[in-house]
């Protein structure tokens, strides 16, 4: 089954490529309806729900005092981590973490760490001895095609969401985490020759390489990633860079709106 | 259990802290098939709790060894997400949860009609997004309703309900602070209409007419979330999804 059913979705991927057709009947550049939910979480100190078409994850936010590194005695640290476990799908299996999982996590780690969207110092209780540790947890729930972007999502909308639990820690009181900007990914991958955007889990199936950009506020680049076997052309890139723009701006507005309700 | 008999989990009028009886459960609400890439699936809140269960297969038992040729075998995990928990856990697995995963699947075995499916296996993923004490129940209930909900044959709906002490008094379903500082907890699994007990662990002190009133409470319990187990599978199918 797993050569076998792959070759014929190939074929029937590229037939339909040829008129610029997707499976599920989407256009080249249009993403599955998000459904975004913050504050999902009991026992989080920040947390989101995210639903594209078969996908759904979660991402919860939690804080721990440490000492500082010995070279970043002011700054508090940030880590984001992805596990894709067995409940996700049956081509998950039981284990240490996969590197699949680890290429998830970092690259949503990337996104959000460069876009300098938390300010690491104000992470900082007494320098060179006790700083903040903000660690953000994705769950995936259910992978039904392009997770990265999900897991990006969630995991921005769950840290924006996050209070600092001071008085638990007894460091003072409790607040809101300051975080400046949304960096937002967006996901492409080769489907029958060309590439589509937010890929269902049939395109990436039969698809070739993919590829992932997050953007800032701005419109700056924060993270690239390209990830399995294929090649691209600069133009094809501008192209998607384009799409790119506007969807993470879309997306944005989303969570902006959810913050607002 | 450790027992902390300082702590005052009972109000002066009789009930508990949160306001209960002693022998009402916290709000429960089931639904079933939450999760597209699953076969089956079902989400159970109890309290602040939410677990989250998913079934596969029944498929190939890999590895081999694991195979049983007169039967398929269980295989189950259950996991707390790191962010379910006031203190993060670190992923992966522990002690505590491998031991409830072995119980649980056990269970399992017990109630779904293992015969059937010769050499193959039936993956149970148990996923703890939130806890509040009582998450081997809520997964134990969520895991049942997935097996429903994957059209696998049982004998009856597996419940999980638990019952416990606290101020030397019987309650039904622990929260978190009577879970902290009562003096027992007694989880058990029970299929409803048979009666039978397919679950069963215990810790701190109960003396026999203490355990047989959390039986009792348990039953009682049980018998409710079925009726909503029942009602998160029928909402599932009678509108002709799937």
């Amino acid at each position: 089954m797993v050569e076998l059913v792959p070759a014929l979705l190939r074929q029937e991927l590229a037939r339909l490529a040829e008129d610029n057709i997707r499976l599920d009947g989407r256009g080249q550049w249009e993403g599955r309806e998000v459904d975004l939910e913050i504050n999902c979480l009991y026992n989080a100190e920040g947390s989101a729900k995210v639903v594209m078409g078969k996908t759904i994850v979660y991402a919860g936010v939690k804080f721990e005092l440490r000492t500082p590194w010995p070279d970043r005695p002011a700054q508090g640290s940030l880590m984001c981590s992805a596990e894709l476990r067995p409940v996700a799908h049956r081509k998950y299996e039981p284990g240490p973490p996969s590197p699949e999982s680890i290429e998830l996590g970092r690259v949503v780690d990337r996104g959000i760490r460069e876009s300098g969207c938390i300010d690491m110092e104000s992470l900082c209780i007494v320098p060179g001895e006790k700083v903040w540790g903000v660690m953000i947890d994705i769950h995936v729930l259910s992978d039904g095609g392009n997770i990265f972007d999900a897991c990006g999502l969630a995991a921005i909308a769950a840290l924006r969401t996050a209070i600092v639990p001071a008085e638990r820690f007894d460091v003072g009181e409790d607040y809101t985490l300051k975080v400046k900007g949304a960096p937002i990914m967006a996901s492409f991958t080769r489907v029958g020759g060309r590439y589509v955007y937010d890929p269902s889990e049939e395109e990436e199936l039969g698809g070739d390489e993919r590829i992932h950009i997050t953007l800032g506020d701005n419109g700056h680049l924060h993270s690239l990633q390209k990830g399995l076997r294929g090649v691209f052309t600069p133009a094809e890139f501008a192209e998607i860079f384009g799409v790119a723009h506007q969807r993470c701006t879309e997306l944005r507005k989303l969570v902006a709106l959810q913050e607002g309700n | 259990m450790a027992g902390y008999g300082d702590v005052k989990l009972l109000r002066d009028d009789g009930l508990r802290l949160d306001g209960r009886k002693l022998d009402e459960m916290r709000p429960v609400t089931i639904e079933a098939g939450i999760l597209p890439a699953a076969d089956g699936s079902a989400m159970v809140t109890q309290g602040l709790n939410v677990a989250v269960a998913a079934v596969y297969g029944p498929m190939e038992a890999h590895p081999r060894k694991i195979q049983r040729q007169d039967r398929a075998v269980i295989d189950v995990r259950y996991n707390m997400a790191p962010f379910s928990t006031s203190d993060r856990i670190r992923p992966g697995f522990n002690r505590r949860s491998r031991e409830i995963s072995k119980v649980t699947a056990e269970a399992l075995e017990s109630v779904v009609l293992v015969e059937r499916y010769p050499r193959s296996k039936i993956r149970v993923e148990i996923e703890i997004l939130a806890a509040e004490a009582g998450t081997r129940c809520a997964g134990l209930t969520a895991a049942a309703v997935a097996l429903a909900d994957a059209g696998i044959p049982m004998r009856d709906l597996l419940v999980g309900v638990a019952s416990g002490k606290v101020e030397d008094i019987v309650v039904l379903d622990l929260d978190k602070a009577e879970d902290n500082y009562g003096q027992a907890d007694l989880p058990v699994g029970i299929l409803p209409n048979t009666g039978e007990v397919a679950f069963l662990q215990m810790d701190g002190d109960l003396s026999p007419d203490e355990f047989n009133l959390a039986m009792e409470y348990n039953f009682k319990a049980a018998a409710e979330i079925h009726v909503i187990m029942v009602d998160a599978l029928k909402r599932r199918y009678e509108g002709g999804e799937k």
